[in-house]
């Protein structure tokens, strides 16, 4: 028996997976946006949490990654907001900043992990790939 | 001034005289009122003298006062004579002579200047010669040399005396021992140093943690432009992606020399402690064990027991360490017959630790002594050249200075001092 899938764009849907990028910093948005199609996947970049919050809803699938060190809420604080709201969207930080132990932060936290800036191609795509 | 002397023979003279006149027929009435009028101006004269008398002797007691007041005197004192074209001291007080170690007997008639020791800075000797021949005072702060060859800071000031024509016939000199004053003043500046290298070295961390995070964003939209673009031309254009590679290679560069200056200046805030260096040492050591064991070379010890504690940042004085053991094991790197590496550590008096770092590597080429402490200089093919200026600034934020020579017998040696913890440096 034939499986028939329905619309090309569903499939498409499928296909493609979904990162949201939050850094308020907008070239660093739109560089690895652009690196990120190259590997295929569909981006949507933010430049704060909160227009974040405003246009995506927990319901909507896909990865999210964002920079720690923002102006409004940062990205802890947006993490929590999203655990607190019932999301199981995972999540990995960046920051250009040294944070001890933001890695072992990070994943205690319960999200996907965390990349010093600037970070190489390789190390977030194989951090993307950690989901199914 | 008269003398009792010349007024005594004066009044005699008058009476010869008069006698002279009642022998040429005088009435005797005339000759008793002279003599009577002569013995009244004698009384007037005697008052006179015996006020004279008690004029010089209260002048004498007043010289004896001041003299002896100068000699009381903390300052010393002296004065040199104009005649004298030598400028010749003709007289010093008591204070003087200790402050210069030289005697009365040494220091009248000899020339000022000649009490000034060899060693003693020419120059303002010249610029107080030239200041009193314009007739005009001095007054300054200098080093002087005692007989002995002991310094002390003199503060002189040296004024014209004049007559009543306004001509200059003596300089007056006045000066004070102010080395402790000094002392007390290089004591507080030292602290205030202290406190400021303090400050700088967590001024510096600060700084260079904001400028990494500055550069490092652009570096990673470089980076993320570059590996995107070099995708891109997977299969069409491979020169291109020559050049981004050459790109990425350099923003992965930058981003290591950032990641490097990060993790040296690892906290914050430095935190100044009393530490016991040699203890500091062998923690380096334990750290490097591995490293050391697998390249197949050795570190001796030579620790100076019981030295005085410093007062340094830890992790920063540990990072000198490092740098400087890993450039040595990078300097007998491949060099089986060349293994050792010692560290030793002694005390510079009381003032000062050393500590060294010899090894039996490659030693320094001449001409790359001078730039081995500037930023970037390096010659290894995977070296960033951070390692000894990083060092450097560390130390010189502790107080101390961080040096290279070769030895002779091969290799280098590094060593860095540091002041001894608490107290302040001997004052010199
Ligand atoms: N013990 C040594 N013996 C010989 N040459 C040395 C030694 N230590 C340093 N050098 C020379 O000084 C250069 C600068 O040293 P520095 O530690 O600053 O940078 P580096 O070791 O090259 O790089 P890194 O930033 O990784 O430390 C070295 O490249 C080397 O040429
Ligand atoms: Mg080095």
């Amino acid at each position: 028996m034939p499986i028939f899938i329905i619309g090309g764009k569903n499939l498409m849907f499928l296909d493609k997976k979904i990162i949201y990028i939050v850094d308020d910093n907008e070239s660093v948005g739109r560089a690895i946006k652009i690196l990120l199609t190259t590997f295929n996947f569909e981006v949507r970049t933010f430049t704060s949490a909160q227009s974040f919050f405003d246009s995506v809803s927990n319901n909507d699938p896909g990865c999210l990654l964002i920079d720690i060190h923002m102006p409004g809420i940062d990205g802890w604080a947006a993490h929590k907001r999203l655990l607190d709201s019932g999301s199981k969207r995972p999540v990995i930080f960046i920051s250009a900043d040294k944070h001890e132990n933001a890695a072992d932060r990070a994943l205690k936290a319960g999200a996907l992990g965390f990349l010093q800036k600037p970070f190489n191609c390789q190390a977030l795509v194989d951090l993307i790939s950690i989901v199914p | 001034m008269l003398d009792k002397g010349s007024i005594i023979s004066n009044i005699s003279d008058q009476l010869r005289i008069k006698r002279q006149e009642s022998a040429r027929g005088k009435t005797h009435n005339e000759l008793s009122n002279t003599v009577n009028s002569q013995a009244d101006a004698l009384k007037v004269k005697n008052v006179q003298i015996k006020q004279w008398a008690d004029k010089e002797q209260r002048a004498e007691a007043q010289i004896h006062i001041r003299t002896k007041a100068m000699d009381a005197a903390t300052d010393g004192i002296f004065i040199i004579d104009v005649k004298n074209k030598d400028f010749s001291v003709i007289y010093s007080n008591q204070a003087f002579q200790t402050m210069v170690g030289y005697s009365r007997k040494d220091i009248i008639g000899k020339n000022y200047f000649l009490l000034y020791a060899d060693i003693a800075d020419l120059r303002i000797a010249e610029e107080i010669k030239n200041t009193l021949q314009k007739d005009e005072s001095f007054q300054g702060e200098m080093l002087n040399f005692r007989k002995n060859g002991d310094k002390f800071w003199n503060y002189l000031r040296i004024s014209c005396v004049r007559d009543v024509n306004g001509v200059v016939t003596h300089y007056v000199g006045i000066q004070t021992d102010v080395t402790l004053m000094r002392r007390k003043d290089f004591e507080i500046k030292e602290q205030r140093e202290e406190l400021l290298h303090v400050t700088r070295v967590g001024k510096l961390a600060e700084f260079v943690s904001s400028l990494a995070h500055e550069i490092s964003q652009p570096l990673t939209s470089i980076l993320s432009y570059a590996q995107a673009a070099y995708r891109m031309l997977e299969g069409k254009d491979s020169q291109l992606q020559e050049i981004l590679q050459y790109i990425i290679n350099d923003d992965q560069r930058a981003a290591e020399v950032i990641r490097r200056l990060r993790s040296l200046l690892k906290k914050s805030d430095p935190e100044v402690k009393p530490i016991d260096i040699n203890k500091l040492i062998n923690e380096t050591i334990e750290l490097m064990a591995t490293d050391v064991t697998v390249r197949n070379k050795v570190i001796k010890i030579a620790l100076e027991p019981k030295l005085p504690n410093i007062n340094g940042d830890r992790i920063q004085l540990q990072q000198v360490l490092l740098n400087l053991i890993s450039n040595s094991l990078d300097a007998m790197e491949g060099r089986d017959e060349f293994r050792e590496l010692s560290i030793r550590t002694s005390l510079n008096g009381s003032e000062e630790i050393i500590v060294e770092v010899k090894d039996s590597g490659c030693g320094i080429p001449k001409e790359n002594m001078k730039k081995l402490f500037s930023h970037f200089f390096t010659s290894k093919p995977d070296g960033l050249g951070m390692g000894l200026s990083i060092s450097r600034s560390i130390i010189e934020a502790h107080g101390g200075r961080l040096e290279v020579k070769n030895n002779p017998e091969g290799g280098a040696i590094f060593y860095f001092t540091i002041p001894v913890g608490g107290g302040v440096k001997e004052w010199s």
